[in-house]
């Protein structure tokens, strides 16, 4: 293996911690599946300990660490749940990195929030919104999920609800 | 002179070696000119050792004395469920051994696993040199995808027990798929359909810029072409005690002829439709009079007896490709690997499954070895060609409450992967901590693998809202478990390379080193009288017809006709996953201080009691499966030695971790370590 990968094995090695995964795979932040697999592939052919067994025993540990991260990095990319709950973590300054686990389940529970509320409020709201739909009432309904939505504006899973049932209303 | 590697197939029932050179590949014939070897050890009376056909020939005359799908036993526990069916049905002795390992007892000595399997690859190893006039010491050998971390590291014990360098354990559907794709700028996305003589795989890869990336491997370990043979072995002594009243199986040499009879039958299915079975002496009764046995079995019959069998193997693709997110129509090819993919029944099985013809060109016995060799000769060259990005087959967990196990890293996560969690001891001053890892796809942690018992000392004694502990599980890209606890505050740590824990400790290791059966291999004798008569179980000859045996006692007739189509109800696929997610969810709704299992991480603020016990100091030790000699080494505080390793370690017990680093945080998902299995409370530092 030629030198130029040595160094820059060296140099990634040294920069890695402060990367966050896009920055790891070297994509940018909106990339598609596709071309995160490409991306992986293409460092893999670098830094895959593989790619390195007749480098010194200090640059394949370097290697194996940097693939590690990686592979962590396009597990959590390549599944839109995970990758949405590690953007989010981005984007609150919680880390750079995230466990697989942790990903999959903040994403579990951002679901669960979706479909239930995360204020006390809603959750009432989207109750009361419940019981309308099994009385059949769907005025009823919709005006108790316009009422959660005032308390949380940002609740996807109410909005999706709501357009379901604005739906039935028009049928 | 040039570095070899070469690739060899460790099969159940044959083995297979291959070398590629010059960008050349060929599989290397015996003595015999056969591809392929019996992977059978025969242990003769005047303590001489033969391996391979010969071997396989002496089943029937010496069936206490001859080790046959060794594979089927590497790296389990002597109490595991396969040993129990393998003890049913194998005539040689299968003794206990230290740590619950299995040991194969045979005229007065003892041998593990890994010294059967080494014969057979010393053999392989042989037939290479007798080949390459050269020496070799380097090889990949191959396993199934679904083998656990015992399995792999047993297999290569056996491979350093015979000489050789172990470059790598390489999965035999990947090895599969690199002798199909490689060099050939494939942009595909392909299944290998992998029925061998003792386990089933299913793997799905994608191929592309010349890698060759595991999407997905789902298996079956308890189902195989020995299997098949099984239920022929079955029907034929269930209608000889009928008709007898004699047990065959309870004679040793009675129940290995019906076993060879079962086993031609079923090769000579995979190219007749018909075939008769005459075996005039069965056993001698106690009146002293010879009992005989005639049946014919049809190809119909045939599949009706086996049905079940290969619709289970279609449940396991119906799994691997929903793990793969893809669909049949996504996939360009399919590949056929094992002796038992040439029975028509499986051929037609699996091409109404998939909608299209399976690849012709690639042979089902040798592809393995094929693609271990590219491997081989990838893995000692300087520019590297063709990389393999591999998953791993299974789930690796930790023991939790109620005897459940919980996922650490899940099973297709690519490897080389490292995943960290931290755990806080269970009392004030704790001065130990034991955790229990296991591999499998079951939240019960009695149904998983046991890979070992992990005790760690290492950290700073203190009250517990200040003492955590870090346990970093770590797969490498040779699919080897590695565990490390640390103190992050004090950068003490215990590592260890979970070493199989039914298996060989070093010292046997040595000994086994040391006792070199080598010496008694007998090599295969070639007289002409060995070529004319080929033993019961030869392989396929070029032409794909079967050589049957050509024995007396033995007859194999042809007639009739052959068909065998799919079942309708092959795509039903049980989704327990969704199920148990189901039942787990409806779980947190009633109770939210009810969640146990496997739940921490979904409902981190709930109560998740842990099956990790301490080790008191006054203790009597638990049972001795899996205890695992750590080797606890100190390392300065300001030299954490991983990633995470730095973190600040009281950020897992505040509400709000500070962040003090320019390294990234490890997000903490944090248990207690409690004596009492029903105690304990997860926290998690970033509630």
């Amino acid at each position: 293996m030629s030198d130029p990968s040595r160094l820059e094995i060296e140099a990634l090695a040294k920069i890695m911690d402060e990367l966050d995964y896009y920055h790891l795979l070297n994509v940018e932040r909106d990339v598609s599946t596709r071309d995160l697999k490409l991306a992986y592939y293409k460092n893999s052919r670098i830094y895959h300990p593989d790619a390195n067994r007749n480098l010194d025993a200090a640059i394949q540990e370097r290697c194996h660490e940097i693939s590690k991260c990686m592979t962590e990095a396009y597990c959590v990319l390549r599944d839109p749940r995970k990758r949405a709950a590690y953007d989010s973590q981005l984007e609150s300054g919680d880390g750079l990195r995230i466990q697989l686990a942790a990903a999959r389940a903040a994403h579990a529970k951002n679901d669960a929030e979706r479909r239930t509320g995360t204020t006390p409020q809603g959750k009432q709201f989207l109750l009361k919104a419940e019981d309308e739909v099994r009385r059949d009432n769907i005025p009823g309904a919709i005006q108790n999920l316009q009422m959660a939505l005032t308390f949380e504006p940002g609740n996807d899973g109410f909005k999706e609800l709501l357009e379901e049932l604005r739906k039935k209303q028009k049928s | 002179m040039a570095d070899l590697a070469i690739g060899i197939d460790l099969g159940t029932s044959n083995s297979c070696v291959a070398i590629m050179r010059n960008g050349k590949i060929d599989v290397l014939s015996n003595a015999f000119g056969e591809k392929t070897t019996a992977s059978v050890v025969a242990f003769h009376e005047d303590g001489s050792i033969t391996v391979g056909n010969a071997a396989r020939a002496n089943i029937i005359h010496d069936p206490c004395y001859t080790v046959s799908s060794a594979k089927r036993l590497i790296g389990r526990y002597h109490f595991s469920e396969e040993v129990r069916k393998a003890q049913a049905i194998c005539s040689y002795e299968i003794a206990e051994g230290p740590n619950h390992g299995v040991r194969i007892h045979v005229r007065d000595e003892d041998f593990s696993l890994p010294e059967i399997s080494a014969m057979v690859l010393r053999e392989m190893k042989q037939v290479a040199e007798a080949r390459l006039n050269v020496e070799v010491t380097k090889a990949v050998i191959t396993v199934p995808a679904y083998f656990n971390d015992n399995q792999r590291q047993a297999t290569k014990d056996a491979g350093q027990i015979a000489g050789l360098e172990v470059l790598r354990i390489l999965n035999e559907p990947t090895a599969a798929a690199l002798a199909y794709g490689f060099g050939k700028g494939l942009e595909q996305k392909v299944a290998v359909y992998d029925l061998g003589g003792g386990t089933f795989d299913i793997s799905v890869l994608e191929i592309g810029q010349d890698v060759f990336e595991v999407l997905a491997t789902c298996g079956d370990t308890f189902l195989g072409g020995d299997d098949f043979d099984d239920r022929i072995l079955d029907l034929l002594a269930d209608e000889f005690v009928v008709k007898e009243g004699i047990n065959p199986r309870n004679d040793p040499y009675a129940l290995e002829k019906l076993k060879v009879a079962a086993e031609a039958a079923k090769r000579g299915l995979s190219v007749e439709d018909e075939v008769e079975i005459r075996i005039p002496d069965v056993l001698v009764g106690d009146d002293g009079e010879t009992r005989s046995l005639e049946r014919t079995i049809t190809t119909e019959q045939f599949g009706e007896l086996v049905q079940d069998l290969v619709v289970r193997t279609f449940k396991v693709c119906d799994e691997a490709l929903q793990q793969a997110d893809l669909t049949v129509r996504d996939l360009d090819g399919i590949i056929l690997v094992g002796g038992p993919t040439r029975l028509p029944i499986i051929r037609n099985a699996v091409k109404a499954y998939f909608q299209r013809d399976p690849q012709a060109d690639v042979d089902p016995d040798e592809v393995v070895a094929m693609g271990a060799a590219i491997h081989a000769a990838s893995l000692i060259s300087v520019e590297q060609e063709a990389y393999l990005l591999d998953v791993t087959p299974l789930d690796l967990r930790i023991g939790v409450a109620g005897g459940q196990a919980e996922a650490i890293i899940e099973r297709n996560t690519p490897v080389p992967i490292e995943q960290s969690r931290k755990f806080t001891p269970f009392k004030d001053f704790q001065e130990s901590v034991k955790l229990k890892v296991y591999q499998g796809d079951s939240r019960q942690s009695d149904q998983n693998e046991l890979l070992g018992q992990f005790e760690f000392s290492g950290f700073e004694p203190g009250p517990r809202s200040t003492t955590s502990i870090e346990v970093c599980f770590e797969i490498n890209a040779d699919g080897i478990v590695n565990v490390i606890a640390r103190d992050p505050k004090s950068g003490q740590q215990a590592s260890t390379e979970i070493t199989l824990s039914s298996g060989l400790s070093a010292t046997e290791m040595d000994k086994i080193l040391a006792r070199d059966r080598s010496a008694d291999i007998k090599q295969a004798e070639i007289g002409p009288e060995d070529l004319d008569e080929p033993s019961f179980a030869t392989p396929m000859s070029e032409d794909g017809e079967a050589e049957l045996p050509q024995d007396d006692n033995l007859e194999l007739a042809k007639d009739g006709d052959l068909e065998l189509a799919a079942d309708g109800d092959l795509d039903d696929f049980d989704d327990i996953n969704e199920d148990e997610l189901m039942a787990l969810a409806s779980e947190i709704d009633s109770d939210p201080n009810a969640i146990s299992v496997g739940d921490a991480m979904e409902a981190t603020d709930d109560v998740v009691p842990l099956e990790i016990d301490i080790a008191d100091q006054e203790e009597p030790e638990g049972p001795a499966i899996g205890k695992l000699d750590l080797k606890t080494v100190a390392i300065a505080p300001e030299l954490p030695t991983a990633p995470g390793a730095d973190v600040d370690p009281d950020a897992s017990m505040t509400m709000d971790p500070p962040e003090t680093s320019a390294a990234p945080k490890v997000k903490e998902d944090l248990f207690d370590l409690s004596d009492d299995v029903n105690l304990c409370e997860d926290r998690d530092a970033e509630e």
